[in-house]
C-alpha cells in the first residue's frame, strides 16, 4: 500500500514537472498583430439605439477632415469601420432621417469614450428639469409679487396724500 | 423626431426660425402683460411645460424609426397665447437636459411646434365659439382636432425645414408624415380626453371653457 502511495507521489510529480517543463521550453513566440474593426454605437437620448441611420465617417489627417466611409447602422444603431493605417483620429457623424444629427471624434491613441453607462440617468435629468421650471417659477411668482406690493403701496399712498389734501 | 439637430439646416432657416420666435415671444410676452396676466397662470404655465418637457421621453417605435409624443397641442389649449413661450422653455431644457434637438436650432423647432400649437388653439377657440349644447362634448371634440392638427401641422412644417436643405429629402419627408400618424391619433385621443375632462372638473383651467354656459 504504501508503496504504491509513493508511486503515486512520484508519477504525479512526473507529470506536473514535463507540463511545467512543457511551459518553460516553450517554442518561440509568434505575436502577430490584428487592428480590429472600430465600432461605434448612436442612441437617441433615453437609450433608444438610432435604428438605420447614416453614418459617415471622416478621417482627421492634420487637422483636416477627410470623408473616408459612409455607411448604415444596423438595427441596434451599432456602424463599425477598419481604421486607416496611419490615421489616429476619426470623426463619426451619425444622422438619422427626420432631421436627427449626433457626431463623435474617436482617438485611437486615447482611452474608448465614455459609454452609456456613464450618462447622467434619465430621472435625474428630468428631476433637474422639473427644477428648473419650479425655479423659473418661483421667479416670475416673486417678480408678480414685488409688483403686486409695489402697487399696493402706491395705492396706499396715493390715498394717504388725497386725505391729507 | 420633431427636434432638429444642427448641421441638419441652412443658416438663412435657422436664423428665420430665430427671428420669428424672437418676434412671436416679444408678442406673448406683451400680450400677457397687457391682458395683466394673474399670478393664478403662473403654475399652470409651469405644470403644463413641465408635461411637455417629459413627453417627448414617450418613445413609440414605429417602423424604422421611433417617435414621441410632442403636446405641443394641449400646450397651445390649455395655455392659448403663452404656450409659445412655454414650448420655447421646453425646447431648451429638452436640449439641455436630454440633447433632443440643437442650440441653433432651438428657434425653428420653436417654430415647428409652436406655431401649430397656436393655430390649434384657435381653431379649438373659434369651434367652441359655435358651440354645441351638451357641456365637455363639444370641448373634447375640439380639444381632439386641435391635438391632432397640432402635430399634423408640426410635421407639415418640419418636412417643409427638411425640403430646404435640397438633400432629396422627399422620401424621407413621406417616411416623417407616415410615422407620425399613430402621434396624431395619440395625442388626438389624449388631447380631447384631458380637455374634457377638465371642463368637468376644473373649467378655469381652460381658457374659454369656464366662460361659456
Amino acid at each position: 500500500m504504501k508503496r504504491k502511495r509513493v508511486f503515486a507521489i512520484l508519477a504525479m510529480i512526473m507529470v506536473l514537472s514535463v507540463s511545467a517543463t512543457t511551459i518553460v521550453s516553450a517554442h518561440r513566440v509568434h505575436v502577430r498583430t490584428e487592428i480590429g474593426e472600430i465600432g461605434v454605437k448612436a442612441w437617441f437620448g433615453g437609450g433608444e439605439p438610432m435604428r438605420d441611420a447614416d453614418v459617415t465617417v471622416y478621417a482627421i489627417k492634420e487637422g483636416k477632415e477627410e470623408l473616408y466611409k459612409e455607411g448604415k447602422a444596423d438595427e441596434n444603431g451599432k456602424f463599425s469601420f477598419a481604421p486607416k493605417i496611419g490615421v489616429e483620429e476619426y470623426k463619426v457623424v451619425a444622422e438619422s432621417p427626420g432631421g436627427h444629427k449626433g457626431e463623435t471624434v474617436v482617438n485611437l491613441t486615447q482611452a474608448a469614450s465614455p459609454g452609456e453607462g456613464t450618462e447622467m440617468p434619465l430621472y435625474t435629468r428630468v428631476i433637474a428639469g422639473f427644477g428648473y421650471l419650479l425655479g423659473l417659477a418661483g421667479v416670475a411668482m416673486a417678480y408678480m409679487g414685488w409688483k403686486m406690493k409695489k402697487n399696493y403701496e402706491g395705492g396706499i399712498k396715493r390715498q394717504v396724500g388725497n386725505k391729507e389734501k | 423626431m420633431v427636434h432638429i439637430s444642427d448641421g441638419v439646416l441652412s443658416l438663412p432657416v435657422l436664423a428665420a426660425g430665430w427671428a420669428i420666435t424672437i418676434a412671436l415671444m416679444a408678442a406673448a410676452i406683451c400680450w400677457s402683460k397687457r391682458r395683466r396676466t394673474s399670478a393664478e397662470e403662473i403654475p399652470k404655465l409651469s405644470v403644463v411645460t413641465a408635461a411637455f418637457f417629459v413627453a417627448s421621453l414617450i418613445h413609440i417605435p414605429v417602423g424604422p424609426t421611433s417617435v414621441h409624443l410632442i403636446l405641443s397641442g394641449l400646450v397651445g389649449v390649455i395655455l392659448g397665447i403663452l404656450a409659445y413661450p412655454a414650448i420655447f422653455i421646453g425646447l431648451v431644457l429638452q436640449f439641455f437636459l436630454f440633447q433632443h434637438g440643437g442650440i441653433t436650432t432651438i428657434g425653428i423647432n420653436t417654430v415647428v411646434m409652436g406655431v401649430p400649437a397656436l393655430i390649434s388653439y384657435g381653431i379649438f377657440k373659434a369651434g367652441n365659439k359655435l358651440g354645441f349644447s351638451r357641456k365637455g362634448v363639444s370641448e373634447g371634440i375640439f380639444g381632439a382636432i386641435a391635438g391632432g392638427l397640432a402635430v399634423a401641422l408640426a410635421v407639415l412644417f418640419l418636412v417643409i425645414c427638411l425640403l430646404t436643405t435640397g438633400k432629396g429629402f422627399s422620401g424621407v419627408a413621406s417616411l416623417v408624415a407616415v410615422a407620425h400618424i399613430p402621434i396624431i391619433l395619440i395625442e388626438a385621443a389624449v388631447v380631447g380626453s384631458v380637455v374634457a375632462f377638465l371642463v368637468k372638473v376644473k373649467p378655469e383651467l381652460i381658457p374659454l371653457g369656464g366662460a361659456r354656459k
